[in-house]
């Protein structure tokens, strides 16, 4: 091979990755080595412990050696890491991370909605998150710049979604990076509207019902294998089959449970079942601490916080707050330090990152410090807390000779405010990030704007705001009707005089818009994609340049 | 100001409130079943009732409360009642026996402590009316300031079930989803099915533990549940209006040798009271609440005094968390309808009911050994200037009148707007388009 074919192999190697990643990403070219050696760095090996000047020797995916002076074999890659901080890899306890959102195509017509198949009631504990993980999502790349080398992926879907399988965040296909299969089964009560069951209870009752049988089944089966002639085949079923996962305990039953009432909820049908439950994406779970710890339930804690409102803070001094401003702070201040109680409790906890877009991680996890939560508890429940709930505690979870070469390098300790991931390796391979690049266009088109959406039958308008700050466009919606509820768009992309974005919004069900507006001077026009319904024309003007909030 | 708030919290939210000894002192005391009681003391012991007379000495750490010139009544009982519950209508089947609002009962709900300021300290918390055989529904306590779901539950309290006749199970299943049942006939054969579906049931168990049969049937949490009320393990309380249908709920009970019902709203009873008392149902309706749909026009406000006069145990039920704060006002309207006496017309909100629920044993009368459930009122509280002043669910203060500050909601949402009293009832008006339109489409799809 030509040295000039070489070349341009690469090129396009490095173009490719770079684009298909993030923006962030500097580009990571196909290294020629497998063998890297981290020359300095201030070692955390575990939550709470420092090690300075320290050489870690990557080799075949591990961490082959960590020490001071260490020699650097010959095809190792040296990378001169003074000043730099290296973190074991933190490890996503609970998400969907590499499972694109689905089409939201019109659900197929349910036949029979008193009865329907299990399918169509969310009833599928036989399928593997894995079926429809693709590193190449870009969610994938997100979290691995943020941080994360490894996420337990749970099955998108309802009631009972699937197996979750905790894979490796690289880049490389499907089930190569796939470090467990099978790390729990989930739980969530969200009924199907209109099929049964359609509602939290009846959820529930369902549940109650495939738990006895998936028992019953499992008993009938061993007689059957016992004794086959003298026993009825017993009727397969591959739901109830999975669930005896659950029912025997070989699987931990990982129950989605955001809010105090499903906390509880998901902990009554435990002790009637007997199942070894994990709390999974807990947002309001401080009213139930004692029976938590009584009952050495797992938990996985939302990342996703409250929004804060902006208040002014001059006016608070002067303005007696009324009982409900009090309620309400004390409400929020109980959300932002739930994992500092669960830390003063003394129950651990790992992290789940559903609802939390990539880019609040951090913030969100330093708000947490800020109310309370010690570093070494937050670092915990990224990394060794979550190896050992999904029983990979010997593999990777701290920075030990023999693990997974699973790390985070940041210039500044992580918890800092100004800290900036700049190598990310995940089982050896190593991912490289640059300083943030700025926004190109400057911010021209920062302001307030109106819109109005066209729906057949109304209009709905409204003010777009668009913030543009340190090099990044920041936008929200609020609804003239109602002025309180903010709508926050992410995904916010410019290019040219279009901006995309999108965003997710509660109404009784979850609901994903996706705008694509085309920018002129003054004026824009564009559409509004509402999952589910289709697309609708939305206009607007410039009204004003942003307040400062 | 934000002192006292943060103390009364403290106390409302961790809801380890020790059962106070009280000794209520000097008040008129209506028993309910042992008549009125001048100047009378009643004193509460670990949450129990355990004396009623004249000058009753103070035991130790024993609070006491004057009651010169109240009146003493035991809690109100409301056997209609959908409040502290996430979720009331599993509306996807015409039966839904398996469901529990047990399962969703949320402790939070202001509106346990405005019951509480009604004088009510139980209510049956029901499934609602969609389906022909509901969801089991749940006897509750108003101890409000309980963080535990659980702890609402009245234990020991017999288990219930929601039936349903006539438009609602028809308008929902019939109407909306072209299913059976969509005539009255079909509430009826609905009925029939899934006991005769139960009984079946129930024998492949027993003989599959007999040993008759040597695979263990599938398990069915509904029939399971059907089961258990043709065991009369289960009291059925039924919404119900029309007599015809009526009469035909008994008859299908009768042929399944069900004998506990309970109907509620009821409003044709008057109509049949000879054989609703003949087969020993009993009946809870509104005190003069009708017309809100065609099969609900033919009502009188005579109602519970012919059920009464007829030996129906009768009882006076809101169905609404507004009108259970006040159903002595509800009762007192049978004095000026029918002409019941004091005794005839608070037995309606307070033994009755709890003859319904299967409680009374326990509470629905002031009578030494009854748990310590007991409301002060300042005027009688069949008289129209009758307000409460205090509230006790065994043995503990819920609710006083001097201790009442503007919002008494345990936890309020970070994201929360201020909501008018309103607004917190019925809910938001749907000012938002966009809302409105998603949930059209999601039904017009369901249909």
């Amino acid at each position: 091979m030509s040295n000039k074919i070489y070349a341009f192999i690469c090129l396009i190697f490095a173009w490719m990755t770079g684009a298909d990643i993030h923006a962030q990403v500097s580009g990571n070219p196909k290294s020629f080595s497998d063998t890297y050696l981290l020359k300095n760095c201030f070692v955390i090996p575990q939550p709470g412990q420092l090690l300075t000047g320290q050489d870690i020797l990557i080799k075949k995916g591990k961490i082959a050696a960590i020490g001071t002076s260490l020699k650097a074999p010959f095809d190792a890659v040296e990378i001169p890491m003074d000043s730099m901080y290296v973190y074991a890899g933190f490890i996503d306890a609970y998400s969907h991370t590499g499972i694109a959102r689905p089409e939201q195509k019109d659900r197929p017509k349910v036949s029979d909605t008193v009865y329907p198949q299990n399918e169509e009631a969310g009833i599928t504990p036989q399928v593997h998150a894995g079926d429809s993980y693709q590193s190449s999502d870009k969610s994938v790349a997100e979290m691995r710049a943020a941080g994360f080398t490894l996420s337990n992926i749970v099955p998108r879907g309802f009631m009972l979604p699937g197996y979750a399988d905790l894979f490796n965040l690289g880049d490389e296909p499907g089930d190569r990076m796939l470090l467990k299969a099978e790390t729990a089964q989930n739980f969530q009560f969200t009924p199907i509207r209109g099929v049964y069951p359609g509602t939290v209870m009846g959820v529930m009752a369902k549940f109650r019902e495939l738990y006895k049988n998936a028992e019953l089944f499992a008993a009938k089966e061993k007689l059957y294998k016992d004794m086959p002639t003298q026993y009825n085949r017993p009727e397969y079923s591959r739901e109830l089959n999975a669930l005896t996962d659950v029912t025997s305990r070989k699987l931990r039953l990982f129950v989605r449970a955001g809010h105090t009432r499903d906390v509880y909820r998901a902990m009554k049908l435990s002790s009637e079942l007997g199942f070894d439950l994990v709390l999974a994406d807990v947002k309001q779970g401080w009213h139930y601490l004692d029976e938590i710890k009584k009952t050495n339930t797992g938990v996985i804690l939302s990342v996703d916080l409250p929004e804060m409102e902006k208040t002014k803070t001059d006016s608070v001094s002067s303005k007696k707050q009324s009982p409900f401003e009090i309620k309400k702070a004390e409400s929020l201040k109980a959300y932002l330090s739930q994992a500092a109680t669960f830390e003063k409790a003394g129950i651990p906890f790992a992290f789940s990152f559903i609802d939390v877009k990539t880019g609040d991680i951090k913030k969100n996890i330093r708000t947490m410090v800020e109310n309370g939560l010690s570093e070494k508890a937050a670092l915990a429940a990224l990394t060794t807390y979550p190896a050992q709930l999904m029983g990979v505690a010997a593999q990777t979870g701290t920075i030990e000779k023999g693990k997974l070469a699973n790390l985070v390098i940041t210039n500044k300790p992580y918890f800092d405010e100004k800290a900036a991931i700049r190598y990310v390796f995940v089982e050896g391979k190593k991912f490289e990030f640059s300083e943030k690049p700025k926004a190109k266009d400057g911010g021209k088109y920062a302001g307030i704007w109106s819109y109005v959406v066209e729906i057949p039958g109304m209009t709905q308008e409204g003010k777009v705001t668009i913030i543009f700050e340190n090099g990044e466009y920041k936008i929200s919606m609020y609804d003239n009707t109602r002025p309180g509820d903010v709508i926050t768009a992410e995904d916010i992309s410019v290019e040219g005089n279009r901006i995309t974005f999108s965003s997710n919004v509660n109404m009784g069900q979850p609901i994903h818009l996706n705008f694509d507006l085309t920018m002129e001077d003054k004026t824009y026009s564009g559409t509004v994609t509402v999952s589910g319904f289709g697309a609708f024309p939305v206009k607007g003007t410039w009204i004003s340049k942003p307040n400062n909030l | 100001m934000l002192k006292n708030i943060i103390f009364i919290t403290a106390i409302f939210i961790s809801g380890v409130v020790q059962a106070q000894n009280i000794l209520i002192k000097n008040g008129t005391v209506l028993t309910i079943t042992d008549g009125v009681k001048e100047n009378t003391d009643v004193l509460i012991l670990g949450g129990k009732i355990k004396q009623i007379g004249a000058n009753i000495a103070v035991p130790k750490d024993t609070r006491v409360v004057d009651a010169k010139g109240l009146y003493v009544m035991p809690g109100i009982i409301d056997a209609h009642s959908h409040i502290a519950l996430d979720a009331i209508n599993e509306f996807a089947s015409p039966v839904t026996a398996e469901v529990s609002v047990g399962d969703m009962i949320n402790p939070f709900d202001v509106a346990i402590y405005r019951a509480l300021a009604g004088g009510v300290t139980i209510s049956h918390a029901m499934h609602g009316s969609a389906n022909a055989i509901g969801g089991q529904c749940q006897t509750i306590k108003h101890r409000y300031g309980v963080t535990n779901p659980d702890a609402l539950k009245m234990e020991g309290a017999p288990r219930t079930i929601k039936f349903a006749l006539g438009e609602n199970p028809m308008r929902v299943h019939g109407e909306g989803k072209n299913i059976i049942p969509n005539t009255r006939m079909g509430v009826e054969q609905t009925f029939r099915d899934a006991f005769a579906e139960g009984r079946l049931y129930m024998q492949r168990w027993e003989d599959f533990r007999k040993g008759i049969t040597k695979e263990s049937p599938e398990y069915n949490l509904r029939l399971q549940t059907m089961a258990d009320i043709l065991r009369g393990d289960i009291l059925i309380h039924c919404h119900s209006y029309r007599a015809d249908e009526i009469l035909m709920l008994m008859n299908v009970l009768k042929d399944f040798g069900v004998k506990k019902i309970c109907f509620q709203h009821v409003n044709e009873g008057f109509k049949v009271a000879p054989e609703l008392a003949a087969f020993g149902a009993t009946a809870s309706v509104f005190s003069d609440w009708w017309a809100y749909k065609f099969e609900v026009y033919y009502s009188t406000a005579y109602n519970a005094a012919i059920l009464t006069k007829n030996g129906v145990t009768t009882s006076i039920n809101s169905d609404d968390p507004e009108l259970i704060r006040h159903l002595y006002h509800e009762a007192s309207k049978t004095q000026r309808y029918g002409g019941l006496t004091d005794e005839q017309a608070l037995a309606l909100i307070t033994i009755n009911p709890a003859k319904q629920l299967g409680i009374d044993d326990r509470v629905g009368s002031i009578t030494v050994g009854k748990d310590g459930d007991i409301v002060l009122f300042k005027h009688h509280p069949l008289s129209v200037y009758a307000i409460p002043q205090m509230t006790i669910v065994d043995g503990i203060v819920r609710f006083d009148i001097q201790k009442d500050p503007d919002d008494m909601r345990m936890e309020v949402s970070p994201t929360a707007s201020e909501s008018s009293y309103y607004q917190e009832m019925y809910g938001e008006e749907e000012d938002s388009c966009l809302q409105g339109f998603s949930e059209w489409l999601m039904d017009s799809k369901t249909k």
